[in-house]
């Protein structure tokens, strides 16, 4: 509650100032801080801006009344009304140097009013609303208010519902690889993993409803278990947000998010249905959600389900088929929520499915065979739906409770609990048949964890929130081969983010301990070194950043991050031949923790018809863990190229540029480019895998008409330059070309069919089927990327 | 305060449910291994009088990064004799030894056996077939010509696995999986 002063002298200005917290990047930029002026006559002005308490969103078109009571001196009183602008700023001049009474309404908001004295000086005030329905969303909405705070001093990209559902692709990964900073390691179509500013795996956090997803990340083939029908966003935050997300977000974060249950409304929902040619993939997903569930003892209940079935066949290379690449996905979700006058709670229940197969020719014995694989062209070509070996068989299972609690005077207190189970299997082909139904690699992963969030009341300006953070989590070694050994995690986190709003100052400041423990089970077999142990770690990681309006829409924020990644149990104790690649993988278990020290600098540029933003970064990682060659392993088998995992000292610098440009009313110009620079400290050259340099570029056409609803045309090319920065160590030559492809899109929303209202989207990805192999796939020494793909998205809401 | 939905049962059963399924992650590490891994690979060669050589190499750590042992054994050839051999090849790391040959026999669509000998002069024939009639290899016959030249050869032994390349009877080399790659020593005497 704002305070309501009735004597507002210079001191209680001060205070007025530093509460004002601009959310628009332009809010305070145009309303000059005019701290104490000298009183100039008779006419006073009075400004300043209304916000959302909890959101700190500018609210626009809000009532502001100024009311002077009529004295001995006026007969009459007098009143000024004036609405707030697109940014929640108003301005009064030539007002009386008198007391006045300010009245500030919005539509869904509680009044304020309170009074001013103008007799001395002129005003500059902050308005904070308090929702009055609704009351209970926001304050869900305030747990994500972190996102949004970090977003002033961060790169982010959000790609919200109505984006996602023009852009799905036939991965999570996909969906997201047109973002600035986001490169994708793909095994042909279906798997895809993210990779952010170079960084991948372990490195790059992914969020789904609020857990950290552990699906065995660590694998750089295994893609994230998440259903990419069930967003209503999904966010990328480029750099290191480790204060907030925990030691694997070194890199950055995928967050994938869905909207509060309803808690209120009847039964409404979706039908979607997405084809892909190139895999002769359908998709089909079902939603319904409502607020007026009355369940028996809880009483009112809002709830949400999703179904969705994909399956796909081979994937299409422009000359051939790429075979045993179909998949399959079968997901399901469902949330039941309460909002009560004490908070909200919800508990939600969902899992993921998936089969899929792996590239046939990728699967190889040994180097000879890995050499004949990669001088042969693809013989196998033709499609079919059938999967065989080798293949991949998971389940994701979550169970989250979430509960906030509303607290007097602005506080809230999030508590989340969250369930996951994750059970991988790998089948080969190797070893006698009897064997063969036997998964080669079975891990089952179980994970708890607790997340405690308080946020409290602006005090001073200062806004934030201080959270602890625990996990604890167990894994099974099943199954005929060795990979990686049983082990048991525990994780504690303490932390504080807060930020700092004065004027056109914000500053955001993060800071982080964690105590990880590690105990890993020794395998029972001969010639598997990993030893029983446990190893702990501690550090503490932070962050600062400082966010400037420099003028009206352009804002520039630098940041720097100390953050750090304790070695995983793969980089440890990893032994063995890695099929797609002959590679023999061997862990140290000796590996140090990572350390990584980053410095980056935002720029965001907001006009009408002009939005650019740029980032810039150079991160320093000291134990920079990698798989550096030795020499070959020798095995019965025969021999295969030898890795060690081990450590160096890297630097990762890079550069991201996006802008959107709209010349004409209904053209709009989309561009966005990157670059990643990663070298090694200790040894010189370039580090391995690093994506190359990209830029896309977009042009769309909008309009609207009766019938066609709100229909877009647009055409883009992706260029991709070729990659020089290839390090010495590489054993086989990889695809190292440039590329450009090009896309097509077109579609409408809210076109009338029949009774119903529907969206509809076609794309055509790789218009030319041009012939290409990115340096970042995984089966780039024997196949190349998928062909031209023309996809078909319906959704029909209900 | 007005009435909650058991603020302090609720916590309290959050508690619980971690605790509880804590220990559902019992982690383990099963000592399944792979069952299938051969870890030694015998020749044995007899010739016609009945005197039987047996050379063999060993894998010790079976998958692990240790190089195979040297082999085991001398292989010494008379020239102008036609010997009948065999190779084997067991899982030793396990108790009691498993005999994968039996199992290579028992899936002989799937597998074949290649030689490759040194010097010239010296030849190899397989004997055994599969189902099909190709040849499978787990016998042979080698016959050093009374022409060729003593000194050291070689006897390399591939194992070939088919699954989803197909076994055809005319290959040369291996098109399929290799599950063996061994190097014998084998000297011609003079």
């Amino acid at each position: 509650m704002q305070p309501h002063s009735s004597r507002f002298n210079c001191a209680s200005f001060y205070v007025c100032v530093l509460l004002a917290s601009p959310s628009g990047v332009a809010a305070l930029a145009a309303a000059p801080l005019h701290a104490q002026t000298a009183p100039h006559g008779p006419e006073r002005h009075v400004h300043g801006i209304v916000e959302d308490s909890v959101t700190g969103r500018a609210i626009e078109q809000a009532d502001v009344i100024v009311e002077i009571a009529p004295t001995t001196r006026t007969a009459a009183g007098a009143t000024f009304r004036k609405r707030t602008d697109d940014h929640g700023r108003f301005d009064f001049l030539d007002l009386p140097a008198t007391i006045v009474t300010i009245r500030v309404r919005a539509i869904g908001y509680v009044q304020d009013v309170r009074t001013l004295d103008l007799t001395s000086s002129d005003r500059l005030i902050t308005v904070h609303l308090i929702a009055a329905t609704n009351m209970l969303q926001e304050i869900a909405v305030r747990a994500d208010t972190l996102a949004e705070r970090l977003g002033r001093v961060m790169a982010t990209s959000t790609l919200n519902a109505a984006a996602l559902s023009k852009t799905r692709g036939q991965t999570l990964g996909e969906t997201i690889k047109n973002l600035p900073g986001v490169a994708l390691i793909q095994f042909g179509p279906s798997i895809a993993k993210p990779v952010i500013r170079g960084l991948n795996s372990q490195r790059v956090l992914v969020m789904n409803a609020g857990m950290k997803q552990e699906d065995q990340q660590w694998g750089t083939e295994h893609a994230p278990n998440i259903d990419s029908f069930d967003a209503s966003s999904v966010t990328v935050v480029r750099g290191a947000a480790t204060v907030l997300y925990g030691a694997d977000a070194i890199g950055g974060v995928v967050r994938v998010d869905q909207a509060a249950v309803p808690d209120t409304g009847r039964l409404h929902g979706d039908v979607a249905i997405n084809l892909f040619s190139n895999s002769r993939q359908g998709a089909l997903s079902m939603g319904a959600e409502g607020g007026q569930l009355r369940l028996p003892v809880v009483g009112t209940t809002g709830f949400r389900v999703r179904f969705t079935s994909r399956a796909a066949g081979n994937g299409a290379a422009p000359d051939y088929y790429l075979s045993n690449t179909g998949f399959r996905e079968l997901n399901g979700s469902a949330t039941l929520g309460v909002a009560r006058s004490w908070g909200t709670a919800d508990v939600r229940l969902s899992r993921f499915g998936t089969e899929l197969g792996v590239l046939r020719q990728a699967h190889v014995g040994n180097a000879e065979d890995l050499q004949r694989a990669m001088t042969t062209e693809p013989t196998d070509s033709a499609f079919s739906y059938g999967i065989g070996r080798p293949n991949q068989r998971v389940e994701h299972t979550t169970l989250r409770v979430r509960t906030t609690f509303a607290l007097p005077r602005e506080n809230s207190v999030e508590v989340v609990y969250g369930l996951q189970y994750n059970h991988r299997r790998e089948y080969d082909n190797h070893g006698p048949l009897r064997f063969r139904n036997e998964p080669a690699f079975n891990l089952k992963l179980f994970s708890n964890s607790l997340d405690v969030r308080w946020t409290h009341p602006r005090w001073n300006g200062l806004r934030g929130t201080v959270g602890t953070s625990a996990l604890a989590q167990g894994n099974q070694t099943l199954g005929k081969a060795f990979l990686i050994p049983g082990y048991d995690l525990w994780q504690t986190a303490l932390y504080a983010q807060e930020e700092l709003v004065f004027g056109r100052v914000s500053v955001n400041a993060g800071l982080r301990g964690d105590v990880i423990s590690q105990t890993t089970i020794a395998y029972a077999d001969l010639g598997i070194r990993s030893a029983a142990g446990t190893r702990s770690w501690k550090n503490g990681s932070g962050s600062l950043g400082v966010a400037y309006v420099l003028a009206d829409g352009l804002d520039v924020s630098v940041r720097a991050a100390r953050a750090w990644r304790p070695p995983t149990v793969n980089e440890r104790y990893a032994q063995g031949v890695h099929h797609g690649t002959a590679q023999y993988e061997l862990g140290d278990a000796t590996l140090q923790s990572e350390r990584s020290m980053g410095l980056e600098t935002t720029l965001r540029f907001r006009r009408p018809s002009l939005h650019v933003d740029a980032a810039a970064y150079s991160n320093t990682i000291g134990g920079f863990i990698y798989l550096q060659p030795t020499q070959p392993v020798l095995t019965i088998r025969g021999a295969f190229p030898g890795y060690r995992y081990t450590q160096t000292s890297a630097r990762l610098r890079g550069l991201e540029l996006s802008s959107s440009w709209t010349p004409a009313q209904h053209l709009e110009i989309t561009t966005n480019g990157t670059l990643v620079r990663g070298t090694d400290r200790t040894h010189g050259g370039p580090l391995f895998d690093m994506p190359a340099d990209r830029v896309t570029v977009a042009a769309r056409v909008t309009g609207s008409r009766a019938h066609l609803g709100s229909w877009f045309v647009g055409a883009g090319s992706q260029m991709v330059r070729r990659q020089d920065g290839v390090p010495a160590g590489t054993v086989y030559t990889l695809p190292t070309a440039g590329y450009a492809l090009m896309q097509l899109e077109a579609g409408s929303t809210n076109v009338v069919l029949g009774s119903h209202h529907v969206d509809i989207s076609l794309s055509v990805n790789n218009a030319l089927d041009t012939r290409y192999r990115d340096y970042l796939s995984r089966y780039r020494l024997f196949v190349n990327d998928a062909g031209r793909d023309v996809v078909a998205r319906l959704t029909m809401p209900f | 305060m007005t009435k909650m939905f058991s603020r302090s049962s609720f916590s309290a059963g959050s508690l619980a449910l971690l605790v509880a399924a804590s220990a559902c992650g019992d982690s383990s590490t099963a000592p399944g291994g792979e069952t299938e891994i051969i870890s030694r690979v015998t020749l044995t060669l007899t010739a016609p009088g009945g005197a039987v050589q047996t050379v063999y190499v060993d894998d010790a750590d079976g998958n692990g990064p240790t190089a195979p042992s040297a082999q085991v054994g001398t292989l010494t050839l008379a020239r102008g004799v036609t010997y009948t051999g065999a190779v084997k090849f067991e899982n030793r790391l396990v108790n009691p030894i498993v005999d994968i040959t039996t199992e290579v026999r028992a899936e002989a669509n799937q597998h074949r056996v290649f030689y490759t000998v040194t010097p010239t002069g010296v030849t190899l024939t397989t004997t055994d077939l599969d189902s099909q009639n190709r040849p499978l290899g787990t016998t042979f016959t080698k016959a050093v010509a009374a022409t060729a030249a003593p000194g050291a050869g070689t006897v390399r032994v591939l194992l070939c696995h088919y699954d989803s390349a197909v076994k055809v009877g005319t290959a040369t080399s291996c098109a399929g999986e290799t599950d063996i790659n061994i190097l014998f020593a084998a000297t011609i005497a003079n």
